[in-house]
């Protein structure tokens, strides 16, 4: 008889932010992401549905809980505060439920999760975290505070300088490579330094570059192309690294199971914004008590019926709901309904601006349904729906080049999935593959 | 200064009613504010002494630390209950009448209390020895939209404590807390951030 110990099941988790699916095949076929292109050439990546709306704050939520927004409670990087229309921003501790890694404790597991956005600031954690966007400070994103002087030695950045950016395209690309090779230093450190089972970096240096320089990404005559194409390479050499450094000594295992890439959401070019509080405001369904509206807590709360936060989420002002409610619950179906009829026919120079609107029920199921948007819009490729409160114009253009879109991320994942997951469904299937 | 709020746990006999109310407690009492507990068993040793568990005599109970809630929480103290209070009538009496009402359900299923059973009182109830025991041979009535529902059986007594105080939060019946929210000053450098990235 022979004693035998159990092998253990281990995951690796790359998250790239904002990238979308063709992107990512492009990428792998042009070879410029040749490490990538030999992992998705055996199958397994698919297309995936972000969250609703497609957004990191919620999406990564879906994602980290396997639930749905109206069970998690991040319904985006904004909310209207109970009791006012001031907004309010949502913090990690607004995680209404236990991300996998929580539940992967509480059986034993050790997790090591690097730049993972929307977990801000870090809290006690099954192993060490080190939180992404909107963190601000360093010392209030890492978990264990032990780490911390680890990383400020590497010079560990969060985030690239998005102010910068707009201002300074070459400066943003000098920024999104000095902050990759931290963050690929910083996870060398996190793979020797943690006894993990399960091992998450997020690279979310993608999303910032397509946001301002979608059309380098885009366009091979811009004169950016190919220094976006050279940071697409090494984001595809620290992949590669990660895939050596998770195979070594196990060639007993089937190659590639456990480790996973994603996206939170996909990306394409952007044409117009579309101030979606403009256009209520131009129909008669909002009103301003000011003549400069900062915010939606300068809305007139009796003369609104209904108003728009970032991105797409139309809420309806139902009495009840919100302190100074204006619409009857019972009057709230023909309200949206209306809406969306009027909404879909929003054109732009000829163009449908909405491509589809889900209504609550149809987006969200959970105990905090009743807190979501009355209506999430899913916009055409090019058109940005925006919750500003600012500017007379619908359509508007913008200094950005690139926005999400909704149903093209990406999932490669060797572990038995559906062929059309949803940015929730990751979840269960890592942490029944983890805990073997 | 934080106004006055009552904190109404409900739920069956071994549910966590206490330990949360206790946890909850102390972590508002680290926050400056004054909080009062007033604990099921408690209360029937002294301001219900006498009451037994007809359905009459338990909405009496409910009735008084009701208005006991209320009492305190006109006077900007924060009042914990943590009562069975089975019955959504008179909860939701209480909640008319206090008006700054959180209810907190103490979800568990049946057999993880059986196994729990701290105090014996399943094992009494199932036997015959206890009767009127809410959950075997008397009633409860789950809340339909309590504020905060906590799966005791499988939630880690920190995940609940925390969704409550974060919960309270998001009311704005508390300040935010060390590491929760944010301050003002976080506050406006997220702002600035998002709107960077246009997400405002």
């Amino acid at each position: 008889m022979r004693f035998w110990k159990r092998k253990k099941n281990r995951a690796c988790v790359v998250g790239l932010d904002g990238v979308p699916i063709g992107l990512l095949q492009r990428l792998a076929a042009e070879g410029v992401m040749p490490r990538t292109a030999a992992i998705i050439s055996g199958g397994g990546l698919r297309a995936m549905r972000a969250s609703l709306p497609p957004i990191s704050s919620v999406s990564w939520s879906c994602f980290m809980t396997g639930a749905n927004p109206a069970e998690h409670g991040i319904f985006g990087f904004t909310d209207v505060a109970p009791g006012s229309y001031q907004l309010r921003f949502p913090t990690f501790g607004d995680l209404a439920v236990p991300t996998f890694w929580d539940e992967l404790g509480k059986k034993g597991k050790r997790c090591a999760v690097l730049n993972q956005p929307a977990t801000y600031p870090a809290r006690e954690f099954p192993g060490a975290l080190v939180s992404g966007f909107v963190a601000l400070q360093l010392s209030n994103s890492v978990w264990p505070k032990s780490h911390l002087p680890a990383l400020e030695q590497i010079g560990y950045r969060i985030d690239v300088d998005s102010k910068e950016a707009r201002e300074n395209a070459d400066g943003l690309l000098d920024d999104l490579e000095a902050t990759l090779r931290t963050r690929r230093q910083a996870a060398g450190y996190f793979w020797k330094q943690e006894e993990w089972d399960y091992f998450q970096v997020v690279v979310t240096g993608t999303d910032r570059l397509h946001h301002f320089l979608w059309r380098a990404v885009e366009d091979p005559d811009d004169p950016r192309h190919e220094r976006v194409m050279r940071y697409y390479h090494t984001v595809d050499e620290f992949i590669g690294g990660l895939w050596d450094r998770f195979h070594e000594g196990r060639s007993g295992d089937r190659e590639g199971e456990g480790f996973i890439m994603l996206s939170d959401h996909g990306f394409t070019g952007l044409r117009r914004d579309v101030r979606l509080n403009a256009w209520l405001r131009d129909n008669g369904y909002l009103s301003y008590a000011v003549d400069e509206p900062a915010s939606i807590a300068d809305i007139d709360p009796e003369k609104t019926r209904a108003f728009a936060l970032d991105p797409g989420r139309i809420h309806v002002n139902t009495k009840g709901r919100f302190v100074g409610g204006s619409v009857a619950p019972d009057d709230v179906p023909a309200l949206r309904q209306e809406l969306a009829e009027r909404l879909t026919a929003l054109v732009c120079e000829g163009e449908p601006a909405v491509e589809r609107i889900f209504t609550r029920e149809e987006a969200f199921r959970g105990p905090k349904t009743e807190l979501a948007a009355d209506l999430v819009l899913i916009s055409h490729d090019g058109f940005d729906l925006k919750g500003t409160t600012k500017g007379d114009d619908v359509f508007a253009p913008s200094h950005f080049q690139g926005m999400h879109t909704w149903s093209d991320a990406f999932l490669w994942t060797l572990l038995p999935m559906s062929d059309d997951p949803d940015v929730s469904d990751p979840a269960s299937h890592i942490m029944q593959w983890v805990l073997g | 200064m934080p106004k006055g709020f009552t904190l109404w746990f409900t739920g069956l006999s071994g549910s966590g009613k206490s330990t949360l109310a206790e946890r909850v407690r102390d972590t508002l009492l680290e926050r400056g504010m004054k909080v009062e507990v007033l604990d099921g068993d408690e209360v029937r040793t002294n301001l219900s002494k006498g009451l037994g568990f007809s359905k009459e005599d338990r909405d009496t109970n409910i009735r008084r630390i009701g208005w006991v809630c209320h009492l305190l929480t006109r006077n900007e103290v924060v009042a914990i209950s943590a009562a069975i209070s089975p019955y959504k009538a008179i909860r939701d009496e209480n909640r008319k009448l206090i008006g700054r009402f959180v209810e907190v359900f103490c979800k568990c299923d049946i057999d993880t209390l059986k196994d729990r059973d701290p105090k014996g009182l399943y094992e009494k109830a199932l036997n015959g020895e206890i009767k009127n025991f809410t959950g075997v041979s008397d009633p409860y009535e789950a809340p339909d939209k309590p504020e905060v529902i906590v799966d005791t059986a499988c939630e880690d007594i920190e995940v609940s404590v925390n969704r409550i105080i974060a919960t309270l939060e998001q009311l704005n019946y508390i300040p935010a807390g060390d590491g929760r929210g944010y301050s003002e000053e976080e506050e406006e450098s997220i702002k600035q951030r998002l709107k960077d990235l246009g997400y405002i």
